[in-house]
């Protein structure tokens, strides 16, 4: 029901500050890209005077944005896509299927969810670099795979488990197999959940900067998060060439979030209310 | 929406086309396998190299830089004239980030062949996955300063190729709107705080500072340390001797709270940024002093691009005159490279670290980069920068930094008391307790 009066004042107000907070950085990084380095140093807070886009050039010519670029959109649509296939596949299993020792086998899948990667950094790295895929846009692939899916398994049971089971006794009455069923039936009915969890996990892939800089160690086989992290240095003072850099790199997820942002909402919430 | 049987779900059953899940992932796996055939062949940092061939593989948080990109191209064909055949690849990596990752790659014993350390605790917690360098690097021992911030237990285990040290810049202009004599910068503390209070009043914060990181604690030790401690003292606390109840170590602490409580900062000193908010303000006029660097950032280059002949530099004034009549820069090594244990050909690592120290490549690090370089012989009257010339005058009489001594989980316990100094969370006595019992 909509609030009237007072009470729509009292829920607009919070919700206008918290717009104001969480827009406000956007505006201030495009606007201190547009300014010149000396601008900012005089005054980081003022309206750039001469809008420029040469921070932008900068740091997409000089220092392999373009590179890294596709680097990201390799390995976050590999990762998206093989996350898809064994989540919705795993997804189907654990809410459809009966098998033994599936309610332990969802608890691990469950329990991964909790382990952060700090944890497993050590390890995981001797892994990787045992079975030679260190620095291999495969081996990111299947790290972002490995870190991202307990949560694809999550969502897509969730959501699995809301499909009526009658659907697939009809499907199995008329002779389809348990991959037929998948084929036919989960994965046309799973497309919203399915759109969402790619999209999430797009996002995550696309702002990893963690285990891109683990994985992948030579400069041409860097992710975008991690180039444009990189043009700090140490400590460097040309911030307006790093604001450059972070637009370049934001403004495909903001593109993402602005076209799929129902999607997102939805496979947030994907599972949480039943019938 | 909850599917239904009138819905797609029928749709999808009676006619089983292709859906727009197998059309998303049809490109995507072919985008995939293009991948794996575009990574090959793997480039496996730390690959090591044989003489003749191969590639040495250098993690730094300076190659990515404009500044240091001549210092990297100087570096790189020195080594491979004298090594053709021979690759080297620079990979710049965030440096937030970097002593993560380097741990990450010791604890797995794989990573660079050779890597950019910053003298003192950060070099000393890694010793064991570094070669000691003594019986190599002979030849360079008298031309280059600053070995002392890469030795353990006297085995040298990284080559310097800048030093670091914390001179007190000042903004003359600053200091005329506020009617001081902008030539003669204090030389004591009773002038200093004069001084403070002269531009305070004009309406400038007297000292930028950004205590966020809990840095400025750091900066403010071993920035008045040199006019607080005698001589004696002074070496005592280098070789570990360290008397936290002492008047002077008390001194020290109780001007830290005492300078903020008289207001000499800018507001908001625990929620600004060191690196480089508190620089930032310095280069933007907003403040009458800094205590900078002579290292890679925050230094003499940096502020004069926006100060000009307005910068001036002075050295640590005299605090404490029963103990000290006359004080000098605190100034060692500042970065350097050491050589991983498990590279491949330890004598073409040496020499390629050889090569980030030669002559030439250190000149263009002064020049075109601002660091004082750790080189002795490097011609430092190319540069027209006044402020440059007294830093370099002063090297001769420095002696090494207060708070490099210290280790690093001691120095993390400083950051945090220093916030809590501040802002009236603990006493001066308090703090130095638990110092003390951190740095048994």
């Amino acid at each position: 029901m909509r609030e009237r009066g007072f009470g729509r004042w009292v829920v607009a107000i919070p919700m206008c500050l918290l717009a104001l907070a969480t827009i406000y950085p956007m505006v201030f990084t495009l606007n201190v890209a547009m300014k010149s380095r000396r601008e900012y140093v005089l005054d980081r807070f003022s309206l750039a005077d001469h809008l420029t886009a040469a921070n932008i050039a900068d740091a997409w010519n000089s220092s392999g944005l373009g590179r890294y670029t596709f680097n990201s959109v390799v390995v976050t649509a590999g990762s998206v896509a093989l996350l898809l296939l064994l989540g919705s596949m795993a997804g189907y299993a654990f809410s459809q299927l009966t098998f033994r020792g599936r309610k332990w086998l969802f608890l691990v899948c469950l329990g991964a969810l909790m382990i952060p990667f700090q944890v497993i950094m050590v390890p995981f790295f001797r892994v990787l670099g045992q079975i030679h895929l260190l620095d291999t846009h495969v081996g990111l692939i299947l790290a972002y795979t490995g870190q991202f899916l307990p949560f694809t398994i999550f969502l897509m049971t969730s959501f699995y488990s809301r499909i009526p089971a009658e659907i697939v006794e009809a499907a199995r009455v008329d002779g389809s197999t348990t991959l037929g069923v998948y084929r036919r039936i989960m994965l046309p009915l799973g497309r919203p959940a399915l759109l969402s969890v790619g999209i999430l996990n797009a996002l995550f892939c696309w702002n990893d900067v963690l285990i891109s800089l683990l994985v992948m160690q030579s400069e041409q086989h860097r992710t975008l998060m991690v180039g444009v992290t990189a043009l700090r240095g140490q400590y460097s003072d040309n911030i307006p060439l790093f604001a450059g850099g972070v637009l370049v790199a934001a403004l495909p997820v903001i593109a993402i979030y602005l076209f799929f942002q129902r999607q997102i909402t939805d496979g947030v919430t994907a599972g949480s209310t039943k019938g | 929406m909850m599917p239904t049987a009138s819905g797609p779900t029928t749709r999808g059953i009676r006619s089983p086309r292709r859906g727009w899940f197998a059309a998303a992932l049809v490109p995507a796996l072919a985008l995939v396998s293009a991948a794996c055939g575009a990574a090959a062949p793997q480039t496996q940092s730390g690959g090591g190299a044989s003489a003749g061939g191969g590639k040495l593989v250098v993690w730094d948080w300076h190659s990515g830089d404009a500044t240091t990109k001549e210092y990297y191209a100087k570096a790189k064909s020195d080594f491979e004239a004298k090594h053709p055949g021979v690759q080297v690849e620079f990979v710049a990596q965030p440096y937030d980030q970097y002593y993560t990752l380097l741990g990450t790659a010791i604890q797995a014993g794989k990573g660079p062949d050779i890597s950019m350390f910053n003298g003192g605790a950060q070099m000393r917690d890694r010793v064991s996955s570094l070669l000691p360098l003594d019986d190599k690097v002979g030849d360079l021992k008298d031309r280059l300063v600053g070995w002392d911030a890469f030795r353990k237990d006297s085995a040298t285990y990284a080559v310097p190729v800048t030093l670091q040290g914390f001179p007190f810049y000042y903004n003359k202009a600053v200091y005329k709107k506020a009617g001081l004599d902008p030539e003669t910068p204090p030389k004591t503390l009773t002038e200093l705080q004069t001084t403070c209070a002269a531009i305070k009043k004009s309406g400038n914060a007297c000292f930028n500072l950004g205590n966020k990181e809990g840095l400025g604690i750091e900066f403010f030790l071993s920035g008045f340390g040199p006019g607080v401690f005698s001589p004696a003292q002074y070496d005592a606390w280098l070789a570990g001797k360290r008397d936290w109840k002492s008047p002077e170590v008390k001194q020290i602490f109780d001007l830290w709270k005492k300078t903020n409580d008289e207001g000499w900062y800018n507001k908001g000193v625990n929620s600004t940024a060191m690196f480089m908010d508190q620089f930032t303000m310095f280069s933007g006029g907003k403040g009458g002093n800094v205590i900078g660097l002579i290292s890679d950032t925050a230094h003499w280059k940096s502020f004069d691009e926006f100060l000009g002949p307005d910068l001036g530099v002075y050295k640590p004034p005299v605090s404490n005159p029963a103990n000290v009549t006359s004080t000098f820069l605190p100034a060692e090594g500042g970065i350097g490279y050491g050589v991983m244990k498990w590279t491949k050909d330890p004598a073409l690592a040496v020499d390629l670290v050889k090569s980030l120290a030669s002559t030439d490549a250190e000149k263009s690090f002064f020049e075109k980069a601002g660091a004082i370089a750790a080189d002795k012989t490097v011609d430092t009257k190319s540069v027209d920068v006044k402020a440059a010339g007294e830093i370099v005058s002063w090297l001769p009489d420095s002696k090494p930094l207060l708070h490099t001594a210290l280790s690093a989980k001691t120095l993390d316990l400083m950051h945090r008391l220093s916030q809590q100094l501040i802002s009236g969370d603990v006493t001066v006595d308090q703090v130095l307790t638990q110092l003390a019992a951190s740095d048994k």
